[in-house]
């Protein structure tokens, strides 16, 4: 562990040697979350550490990177289980290997530090190149995006930064208004390589963009643990989508919106090895993964700021790879989501969400979710302060009403989040 | 001869006042616009912010001007909390796109988000420019002529037009007589038009590049007590000024 102190260390001594044109900041987060789930409060604590530094070597190159030391404390192994509905549970069981049981559907928080962004920009008169680990940000959606294949949203926080991806990206501006972007992400075979082609353009008050993408998709199975490299079997699929999003203005209110149309292709040899996977558990053969074949998913949302400063906004979002009954969530369903595989667990649900700056450093906020596929809801308070010049203070509530077995029920827990970000 | 020449100039002198008299209310508000909406302007300031408890926050950015207003572009430098965030405004603010560094993302904005608080301050995006929104948005009306901050001023009220989306009702404007520079803006809420809401006061004004330019702003907010004062460390007039500044990819540079 220690080259690692010592690599994070070397890396920070060295920046200044890179020249006067390094700009270097960043923040430090540390952060508390507590939650009360059945009986029991849980405590588990964080500290972030993000160090950007930024080069410009000349107008047209330029260089970009984020190096995180993220440390965690009290309970950082967590049973995913007890987030599940007892009929869901009891889809599966422990392991039994050599007379030891042991739980293989725990999440566990360890210390990371890694570079999250790592790239290379190349500015020209006609195109931009960006090569290496970087973040991709698609569509307009404020908490979903059915068209970026890439992140997925914190419904709780969803303005968080998402990581970075290892891609090639190519931006060629046709004219001030349109736009072409297209992206290439390598894989682990160049047969299932992400792509992405996106026509950006602008009619009236009106941003739009066409997307295609092909991107590789693995679903997890979670009843299929291979026991030496302690993993769950995953199914690759590649997912085809065209899609398209907007963005303006409709009789005063801000509205936008996105749908994709997926298509998943699975190969034979890739399913055959599913089913002879599937045939050495205990369930046999017989209850594969239902997924779909070919779905959409397209969110809308509307949103207007008062003269009071206070802001509105709402978005709708369906989901057909998701289902509409609760009582239809299996196992995998929930595996999945909490994989980030699969963008919810309900079909149909709602966010809202109304802000209001109460003083000029303090900023008051609840917003909601709830889904009419199970008519379960959450409601998660936020209050953010500038306590100093470089010194913001969070507070986020997270309160969970749904009926046992829903998207957004009850034993997910209550609890709250306290988090402090210094910047520098 | 002396005779006649100081009698030309008694009768230059009267014929000037006399046509400065004879303005109308929308002839000066068109040389306000003028002057306020030149064809570039460069701009670095720092924006402080003195909230109703006392506490100072200070903010820096750069902005940039073209087509007489028509476009504009807001970066902030400082403090690292903010840096890096842009703000694009074309068409006169009616197409807003914001971007977050932190995310990397550019968001379209609908035009209300020009009633937001730039930063929390006391100034909004509405505020920091919008073309032709004085002459487009509002009728005047040339009100008694009064002295304000040591300055003679015409004083010019503006209403506001049925369907523009200001969100102003109406403004009051002290305009400087030798210059056409609104050295005093009064803003007046948006449903009543009565309730004064806000002051905006031009200080130290010196002539940069010829055009006079007010190189401190005070805003002071009489319903939240509060108040923000600009104040532009460097400004730069009419210089060339190329149009891919203001599109979505410079904005995320």
């Amino acid at each position: 562990m220690k080259w690692r102190y010592l690599l994070f260390a070397l890396f920070l001594w060295t920046l200044p040697a890179l020249g006067q044109q390094v700009e270097i900041f960043g923040y430090f987060e540390p952060q508390f979350m507590g939650a009360k789930i059945g009986d029991e409060f849980y405590q588990l604590s964080s500290n972030k550490l993000r160090v950007d530094l930024q080069l410009r070597t000349s107008d047209r190159v330029s260089f970009g990177a984020n190096f995180d030391y993220i440390t965690y404390h009290g309970k950082t192994d967590w049973d995913l289980k007890l987030f599940m509905p007892e009929n869901v549970v009891n889809e599966v069981s422990d392991i039994n290997m050599f007379g030891y049981s042991f739980n293989p559907y725990h999440w566990e928080f360890s210390d990371r530090q890694f570079l999250d962004n790592a790239f290379v920009k190349f500015s020209f008169s006609k195109f931009d190149l960006t090569v290496g680990k970087q973040q991709i940000s698609l569509g307009t959606g404020y908490v979903w995006n059915p068209v970026d294949v890439f992140n997925r949203k914190d419904i709780v926080d969803p303005t968080y930064e998402q990581p970075g991806h290892n891609a090639i990206r190519l931006d060629i501006p046709i004219s001030s208004k349109w736009g072409i972007t297209s992206i290439y992400a390598p894989t682990d075979n160049w047969k299932a390589d992400d792509l992405l082609l996106k026509l950006k353009g602008n009619l009236g008050h009106f941003d739009f963009s066409i997307l295609g993408i092909q991107k590789q998709w693995k679903f997890t199975d979670a009843r299929i643990v291979d026991f030496i490299n302690q993993k769950f079997y995953q199914l690759p699929t590649r997912r085809q989508i065209l899609g398209f999003d907007f963005a303006g203005e409709l009789f005063g209110l801000g509205v936008w919106g996105e749908a994709a149309h997926n298509r998943l292709l699975i190969e034979n040899d890739d399913w055959l090895d599913y089913e002879k996977q599937l045939a050495m558990t205990s369930l046999g053969a017989s209850l594969p993964m239902s997924l779909e074949r070919n779905f959409w998913e397209w969110v809308v949302g509307a949103d207007y700021t008062f003269d009071s400063q206070t802001y509105v906004m709402a978005e709708f979002y369906q989901n057909y790879f998701a289902k509409d009954d609760y009582n239809d969530y299996r196992f995998n369903d929930w595996m999945q989501y909490y994989m980030a595989e699969t963008k919810t667990l309900s079909r149909d649900q709602c966010y809202t969400m109304i802000q209001h700056p109460v003083t000029d450093l303090l900023s008051a906020s609840i917003s909601g979710i709830y889904s009419f596929s199970d008519e379960s809801s959450a409601v998660f308070p936020m209050i953010v302060y500038n306590l100093f010049e470089d010194v913001d203070l969070t507070f986020i509530g997270n309160f969970y009403l749904g009926k046992e077995g829903t998207a957004y029920a009850k034993n997910l827990g209550n609890g709250f989040m306290a988090r402090a970000k210094v910047y520098f | 001869m002396k005779k006649i020449i100081w009698g030309l100039a008694i009768l230059l002198f009267a014929f000037s006042s006399v046509q400065a008299q004879s303005l109308t209310a929308e002839e000066i508000i068109q040389k306000v616009n003028a002057l306020m909406n030149q064809k570039s302007v460069y701009a670095k300031a720092r924006m402080t912010i003195v909230t109703t408890s006392g506490k100072k926050r200070t903010f820096e950015y750069e902005s940039w001007s073209k087509d007489s207003g028509e476009k504009n572009l807001i970066r902030y430098t400082a403090p690292h909390r903010v840096k890096g965030q842009a703000i694009l405004m074309l068409n006169n603010a009616d197409d807003i796109w914001a971007y977050f560094p932190r995310t990397r993302r550019v968001r379209k904005l609908a035009s209300h988000a020009k009633k937001q608080k730039m930063q929390g301050s006391d100034f909004s995006y509405e505020d920091m420019g919008t073309g032709d929104a004085f002459v487009n948005d509002f009728t005047a009306e040339k009100l008694k002529d009064e002295k304000i901050e040591g300055f003679d001023c015409y004083k010019v009220e503006l209403t506001r037009k049925k369907g523009a989306d200001s969100q102003y009702s109406r403004l009051i404007c002290w305009v400087i007589k030798k210059n056409f520079f609104p050295v005093v803006i009064d803003y007046y809420d948006d449903k009543n038009p009565d309730i004064w809401v806000k002051r905006m006061v031009q200080k130290d004004i010196r002539e940069i590049d010829g055009i006079p330019t007010g190189l401190k702003i005070v805003m002071y907010n009489k319903n939240d007590n509060t108040q923000t004062e600009m104040e532009f460390l460097e400004v730069k007039y009419n210089f060339p000024l190329s149009d891919d500044m203001f599109s979505e990819r410079s904005l995320a540079k």
